[in-house]
């Protein structure tokens, strides 16, 4: 191979990177020519690139998501989460601290299930028509719902898209994520929910005059069909148990799939209507992206990214998880943690070859998992669901700036990321 | 028949209006729905009436029965006060999208596939420049396609 193809793979790659990091254009339209160009050139196996895992399109990732996105299609015309937001704010009596954590509380538990996005779009609604009844600023529930989404989603294989990415690549099981994402992302929540108090202190008001307005919601109404309601639960739990068998062999993105096939059947929801709920350009937007890195793999780049990774690491593991954890919470920071993670999973493989220590080889993804998804919080463009977010909150006149959100979120992710590294170094280093 | 023999003049809203006086306006004229039109009057959006009301409906509420179920008779009786001082701007479904429009020149034919294809029941006329020359209503459409046929 000559000594300019990589160059040029870099060069196409760095400059895709550059729209979908400014947002000049459409990411979707930024990948699918990126992507044909470097088919064009021969950057990358032409007749391998829908084939081929690790030098073309990761299609258990697409699936997954399609998988997922029917499932919570479905799931979210159920009224669920309207009545829940509601149902959580009568709790709390408008009182500030306890409504940021319930609020919080259903955001975090729902987001290691299902998608972040969707779950920021049914709760943002719920916080807004809340805050207004208190006659309260929404933007401080708002930042603590989105922040307590990200932490949340890091806590499974299905939670966030980089521990998607990340496990198809590493060979990691919805389990595995269980076993060494979910305690730590526990321990991080509660430690974070006392954060908030202090974060936000000083912007909590509490209106008692206008508790009442809140206390005539009608909660209820927000479940339409309950029968519904409850088939769907049952076949998410369904889905679920799937997921965490370990007899049961095939691929998370079959049971996903599986899973949304039979939750669109019981729902009767017009086919249309279902296909209408898939977030198609995220899903183009993957291929493309996997095409694109497929490029930087076939022409060695990744490669020879990766050895000189393992000429600097050498044998201290330690330092090489630290820069991991850290370096990804800072460019998940800056740039889609998606992009990051696509881009970054094939350099981790390459560097974690040689190791011979499973603990430490673990040791090494969970680091790069966790500064993936914790780098999500840093700024107001680190995740989708940041972005979707503060867009819904500006459209209903609750504008959040992107310093205003980027202030909390770079202390939140500096202290959800030291606490990470600690974990990492106690249970895989020490 | 052509465009320019239906074409009649309405009164038209700039981005920067508030919602209020868009809906105000569609209901004191009677009108099918709204165009918004820019500094040198090309239209910048189509509006519908449903389009319109959307805009006077919050936000939060927008897409999600649900919710808005759970209000209680009170609010929901008045839930056009939440909007406070929106504009057209802030409120329009989809900014970026271009208006759909026709020529002077435009057929019957063209102009009955465009509206349903688009669903709104008005068109907007432009010149050559793209400025708003008036608008063609659903209504008019009709009472022509009747004319037509009962000659």
């Amino acid at each position: 191979m000559s000594t300019v193809v990589p160059f040029l793979a870099i060069a196409i790659f760095a400059v895709a990177f550059f729209f979908i990091a400014t947002e000049k254009i459409d990411k979707v339209k930024v990948v699918l020519v990126a992507s044909g160009v470097m088919a064009l050139t021969g950057l990358i196996p032409g007749s391998e690139v829908f084939f081929s895992e690790h030098e073309g399109i990761d299609w258990n990732v697409i699936f997954l998501l399609l998988g997922m996105m029917i499932i919570v299609g479905v799931i979210r015309q159920t009224g669920l989460f309207e009545f829940l937001g509601i149902w959580a704010a009568k709790r709390s009596r408008g009182r500030p601290y306890r409504l940021m954590v319930m609020l919080m509380l259903i955001t975090a538990v729902a987001s290691p299930i299902l998608d972040n996005v969707t779950i920021i779009m049914l709760v943002v609604p719920v916080t807004i028509v809340v805050c207004n009844r208190l006659h309260i600023p929404a933007q401080p529930y708002l930042i603590a719902e989105i922040l307590a989404s990200n932490i949340g989603g890091a806590a499974t294989l299905i939670g966030d898209p980089p521990n998607i990415i990340i496990a198809n690549r590493a060979g990691l099981s919805f389990n595995d994520f269980l076993v060494h994402m979910a305690p730590i992302v526990v321990i991080v929540f509660v430690l974070f929910v006392l954060l908030t108090y202090v974060l936000f202190r000083k912007e909590f008001r509490y209106n008692a005059e206008h508790v009442e307005a809140v206390m005539a919601l009608q909660e209820g109404r927000a479940i339409k069909d309950k029968p519904l309601l409850i088939r769907c639960l049952i076949i998410l739990a369904f889905v679920i148990f799937a997921f965490a068998m370990p007899f049961i062999t095939v691929n998370p993105s079959v049971i996903a799939l599986l899973g949304g096939g039979v939750m669109a059947l019981v729902s009767g929801m017009d086919a249309e209507a279902i296909v209408g709920e898939v977030e198609w350009s995220t899903l183009v937007f993957f291929a493309g992206l996997f095409v694109m890195v497929s490029g930087l793999v076939h022409t060695g780049v990744i490669t020879a990214i990766g050895d000189w990774a393992v000429s600097v690491v050498g044998d201290n593991y330690f330092v090489a998880a630290t820069t991991l954890l850290f370096g990804s919470a800072v460019l998940g920071a800056f740039f889609d943690n998606i992009p990051y993670a696509a881009t970054m999973a094939p350099i981790v493989e390459g560097l974690t070859d040689g190791i011979s220590d499973p603990r430490t080889e673990g040791g090494m993804w969970w680091a790069f998992a966790l500064g993936a998804d914790f780098g999500g919080n840093g700024t107001a463009v680190a995740a989708s669901a940041n972005v979707v977010g503060i867009s819904l909150a500006g459209r209903a006149g609750h504008p959040i700036s992107f310093w205003q959100f980027t202030r909390y979120g770079i202390i939140v992710t500096i202290f959800t990321t030291l606490i990470a590294w600690a974990y990492v170094y106690l249970r895989y280093f020490a | 028949m052509r465009a320019r023999d239906l074409v009649q003049q309405v009164p038209t809203v700039h981005g920067s209006d508030p919602v209020t006086r868009a809906v105000s306006l569609m209901s004191q004229e009677k009108l099918p729905g709204l165009i918004v039109v820019d500094d040198k009057g090309r239209p910048r959006h189509v509006l519908p009436g449903t389009q319109v009301l959307r805009m006077a409906v919050l936000h939060a509420y927008q897409g999600d029965t649900a919710l808005a179920r759970t209000i209680d008779e009170e609010h929901a009786d008045n839930f056009w006060t939440e909007l406070g001082h929106r504009t057209v701007t802030d409120c329009v479904a989809a900014p970026g999208q271009k208006a759909v429009t026709v020529t002077e020149d435009a057929t019957l034919l063209e102009m009955a596939t465009l509206m349903a294809k688009v669903h709104s029941p008005v068109l907007p006329v432009v010149d050559g420049k793209g400025v708003l020359l008036g608008v063609v209503t659903l209504t008019r459409l009709l009472s022509t396609l009747a004319l037509e046929s009962a000659s």
